[in-house]
């Protein structure tokens, strides 16, 4: 993410370059979370600004949320159409779908949605601010750009992709069960019959749920990290939304490994 | 209705400012309507024109080369971390998903190649490159729309579909194909890891190439060639319309990234379904 870098230095300086950027990112998107819990804590914070960034990050965020969910429901079961047919193991249909969908792919397509969606918006919209230095005035103003800027979108994002993980969960869920009627022939009532009959539990809605909070954080600080940290007018605010996707994605398929192994 | 007033006017939002007479109900649903067809048609007129200049227009292997390393190497290293994450991810939670059902892994390994060559390498690995080739495209050409240089291109007679989307076309279609089947070989070396240490399965029957049939690797080739091409489409599309100075640079980054992902998982849906109807099961 450092500017320049490649061309000019030696691979060494590079690699060193590299771990000096990711320590510089990963301990300022640290403090930023110390500071976001400070705030926390002491319930100190903006909440109109908060209930604003609800509605813009969480509602204006469902028509990719659920065109995402139906369309990953559908390539689930076509996925597993040919090892369907090959059993003939039509009643595990639902349990095959329903474990991918809940662990896994629901969480992980919703959060990588969110992060291009809210995530990439959110640092284009702080970074502009500093660019245009409205950081720098409302610090003139007494007003705290932690409590009024960052907190509330930190809640948001968290919000949004939890309540966007619920709702593609059941979507993915749904789309999965029309396409296995679609184009294999299992009626429904079968497909949730393989979803509900014992082989899975609550267990397995929390555990994606976990995670989506997790990725929920990770955006967030990412978002808010790159977006404080814009320098170099337009092509900056470009640079900072780049580099939060970039980093975003990563961190959260990293955590996915972590999480997935911790929770079992 | 007053919370998006004050989001105009604090943040200066630009969907919302493009907007300002908010159409409500019916109307709403038209202007929405209305702005998916426009889009529609300017997304195939981009797509119609680069291929045409790919054919006919200037040839500049310079460019085409220097974008190949910009789009390929330099993402080498983020698609493999997180493929080989993926590969990881992917053999633990099948194994234990599988132990609940049938005690037999052998066969984890077969299938999990097949459905990395049908589907996941490709599908996730280029949902990795949409954020970061798409975004990286974005920024640069709607920086470059913002200060006026693509203007500049115009009145030098350069169109700039020619000159700035055909390079990176090319290089994208090439490039993602070449990390795709890399990042697959990656994601299948620590999934393999993975069924030795957890599972206890010998890399030798984890490494079953039995299940991968003519049809997987077609799908597979297919969809790298499909999301090649529509990556750099979809985010030059979100870059050549930015507007509106750095606001419209994150503007146009977000679009790109969100359009390029639901691009690649609307791609996926058809291609598995078409690919699921020719080469059956």
């Amino acid at each position: 993410m450092s500017p320049s870098s490649s061309s000019t230095l030696t691979p060494f300086a590079a690699l060193g370059g590299f771990f000096l950027s990711t320590a510089e990112n990963v301990g300022g998107m640290g403090g930023m979370l110390g500071r976001i819990v400070t705030r926390l804590v002491r319930l100190n914070f903006d909440a109109s600004e908060l209930l604003r960034n609800l509605y813009k990050m969480g509602v204006k965020s469902l028509p990719i949320v659920v065109v995402t969910a139906l369309f990953t429901g559908g390539i689930m079961v076509i996925q597993a159409a040919p090892i369907v047919q090959r059993y003939g193991a039509q009643g595990l249909l639902g349990w095959g779908a329903g474990f991918g969908t809940l662990r896994e792919i629901g969480p992980l397509l919703t959060a990588l949605m969110i992060s291009g969606r809210v995530g990439a918006n959110n640092t284009a919209e702080l970074g502009t601010m500093v660019v245009t230095e409205q950081i720098d005035a409302l610090r003139a103003l007494a007003i705290d750009p932690i409590n009024f800027l960052i907190v509330p979108r930190f809640i948001g994002i968290v919000t949004t992709l939890f309540l966007s993980t619920v709702f593609a969960d059941v979507l993915a869920l749904g789309g999965a069960a029309y396409a296995g009627y679609g184009i294999l022939g299992v009626e429904p009532a079968v497909f949730y019959n393989g979803l509900t009959s014992g082989l899975l539990g609550l267990g397995d809605v929390f555990h994606g749920l976990i995670k989506s909070v997790v990725f929920g954080v990770v955006i967030a600080l990412a978002s808010c990290q790159f977006g404080i940290a814009t320098s170099g007018g337009a092509p900056g605010v470009g640079r900072a939304v780049n580099a939060t996707v970039v980093v975003s994605a990563a961190g959260i398929f990293v955590l996915d490994y972590l999480v997935s192994f911790a929770i079992g | 209705m007053t919370t998006e007033q004050h989001a105009s006017s604090s943040v200066g939002n630009i969907d919302e400012d493009a907007y300002v007479k908010a159409p409500t109900g019916l109307a709403a649903l038209g202007a929405g309507a209305l702005e998916f067809v426009v889009a529609g048609r300017m997304l195939y007129s981009v797509f119609v024109k680069t291929l045409y200049y790919t054919v006919r227009g200037v040839r500049r292997p310079g460019a085409i080369a220097q974008q190949m390393y910009e789009i390929g190497n330099r993402s080498m290293v983020f698609l493999f971390v997180v493929m080989g994450f993926i590969g990881m991810i992917l053999v633990y939670q099948a194994g234990i998903q599988t132990k609940r059902v049938v005690p037999d892994l052998s066969l984890l390994g077969a299938t999990f190649l097949e459905l990395l060559v049908r589907d996941l390498a490709a599908s996730i690995g280029a949902l990795m490159l949409a954020t970061r080739v798409g975004a990286g495209i974005a920024a640069e050409i709607g920086s470059m729309v913002v200060t006026e240089q693509v203007d500049a291109l115009r009145m030098c007679a350069a169109d700039p579909v020619d000159y700035l989307l055909k390079p990176r076309f090319i290089a994208s279609i090439v490039m993602t194909t070449v990390l795709i089947t890399l990042a697959a070989g990656v994601a299948f070396g620590t999934g393999m890891w993975t069924g030795y240490a957890f599972f206890d399965i010998n890399p030798r029957t984890f490494v079953n190439m039995s299940m991968v049939d003519a049809g997987d690797l077609t799908v597979g080739l297919t969809k790298c060639i499909a999301y090649g091409a529509a990556i750099p489409v979809v985010s030059g599309y979100c870059g050549l319309t930015t507007f509106g100075g750095s606001e419209g640079v994150g503007w146009a980054t977000t679009r790109a990234v969100v359009n390029s992902s639901l691009s690649v998982i609307i791609l996926n849906f058809f291609i598995s379904g078409a690919g699921f109807l020719v080469f059956g099961g």
